[in-house]
């Protein structure tokens, strides 16, 4: 489906409103949930949920189906924005409230925990993810859910660089030969 | 070219975990064009897009996308068919056939009338060509103020004081600005440029300035021009007289300028 997906985007850079909506319909469900895994607000993930569609709709011209399908597009789009969110609220904790990305990424059940934030916080564990070896899941985890670094990773976690770097790229490897041999 | 140590990285750049001067020299060693490198990170970037798939759903709020799509709307995207377009074209049909039938009307019943029935339609014209003129002129606000509204939310935005130099020193700026997706203008209290002449904005980074458009202001010397973002973080903005058309590098006076970041 996704040449329907590169569609849109074709028509969203000659733009036409209609594929806009049509794209947002079509990859907003897939976006948010990731959004929400990662900034764990839903009133910080809506407002960079709209951010990501908007430059998306801005962006649409520069879109190359041969460097990726539309899915892999947004996504990327949409982890990039929710972690620059994320780092921003971590920021304005660090000015004006205490120290650390502990008390905010451990918040979520404080802030407004619904039905629908807990699930997004159980997500990690299920799906492709969970079926990786904790460890290695963990690593991908803080990188991709979280922004950190291998080397703020290794520091976290008190592993060597080394061990953080290897878990990291064979737990990746793994998640693709998971999906390749499923699709 | 020595592919080594970046085979095993691309993982990690996929998941955004490299550090900065890891990150670097990966982005450097695919700019030089490494094929094998670049499928990868590809079939990274899909594999990572499968996984947020199979994340839990979560349904996103609805008025995101009203809120989307009324961003769209403003911005000038146009919509294949909508209720607006559909009632306008009734609206204008159905006045053309109604000046169609009075004309006709009144040719049969009186001539006298027919001169009557030319001024009321000219100046039907006239009010719906001002009309159009207002409407166009409150849609470009509308999408300045609302361009300015979303660049808010971002955290990231920061708010650049421009001041004036000595040709004109009451005058004022401020650019919203986001590094990432660019920003917004605002001058007031500038001069009129000469005829031939206009105001040129430039983003000067490590001391190299980029053109990012010329602009002029109204009567009471105010303007606002968009700014695109640029190739990298800006330390200044700076505003000069340019001749109207715009040049590459500034060659006028600095009217405007920002205090360096």
């Amino acid at each position: 489906m996704a040449w329907a997906g590169a569609e849109l985007i074709r028509r969203m850079a000659d733009g036409d409103a209609d594929a806009c909506g049509a794209f947002y319909d079509r990859y907003a469900r897939l976006a948010y949930p990731l959004i929400m895994r990662i900034v764990r607000d839903a009133a910080d993930a809506a407002d960079v949920l709209q951010e990501v569609f908007w430059e998306a709709w801005q962006a649409a011209a520069t879109y190359d189906p041969a460097r990726g399908s539309p899915e892999a597009w947004i996504v990327t789009r949409a982890r990039t924005r929710a972690i620059d969110r994320l780092r921003a609220v971590r920021r304005r904790g660090e000015t004006f409230v205490a120290p650390l990305d502990e008390a905010v990424a451990s918040a979520p059940a404080e802030r407004g925990g619904d039905a629908a934030e807990r699930a997004a916080d159980r997500t990690a564990i299920e799906g492709v993810l969970g079926r990786l070896p904790e460890a290695q899941r963990e690593v991908i985890e803080l990188a991709y859910f979280g922004g950190l670094t291998q080397t703020e990773i290794a520091e976290r976690l008190k592993e060597p660089l080394g061990t953080v770097k290897t878990r990291m790229r064979l737990g990746l490897e793994r998640l693709r030969d998971a999906m390749k041999a499923t699709s | 070219m020595s592919h080594e140590p970046f085979e095993t990285q691309a993982p990690a750049y996929a998941l955004d975990a490299l550090d900065d001067d890891e990150r670097a020299q990966f982005e450097e060693h695919l700019a030089r064009g490494c094929d094998a490198c670049a499928a990868a990170l590809r079939e990274f970037h899909e594999t990572l897009a499968d996984a947020a798939g199979d994340l839990t759903p979560t349904v996103p709020p609805a008025h995101v996308k009203a809120a989307l799509m009324r961003r769209v709307a403003a911005s000038g995207g146009r919509r294949a068919s909508s209720r607006r377009w559909r009632t306008m074209r009734w609206a204008v049909g159905t006045a053309a056939a109604v000046v169609g039938v009075s004309a006709f009307v009144a040719g049969l019943v009186a001539s006298r009338y027919e001169a009557r029935i030319g001024v009321m339609a000219r100046e039907t014209a006239t009010v719906r060509a001002d009309l159009r003129a207002q409407e166009a002129a409150l849609r470009e606000r509308l999408g300045v103020a609302q361009t300015v509204v979303g660049l808010l939310r971002d955290p990231a935005t920061r708010i650049v004081a421009l001041r004036g130099l000595d040709p004109t020193p009451t005058a004022t700026g401020r650019v919203v600005w986001h590094e990432r997706t660019g920003g917004h203008m605002f001058v007031a209290n500038l001069p009129q440029p000469p005829a031939g002449k206009a105001y040129e904005l430039w983003t000067i980074t490590g001391g190299r300035p980029r053109p990012a458009g010329v602009f002029t202001v109204d009567m009471s010397g105010r303007g606002s021009h968009p700014v695109a973002p640029s190739a990298g973080p800006v330390d200044v903005f700076a505003v000069t007289l340019e001749p109207e058309a715009g040049v590459p590098a500034p060659t006028g006076p600095m009217v405007l300028a920002s205090a360096r970041q």
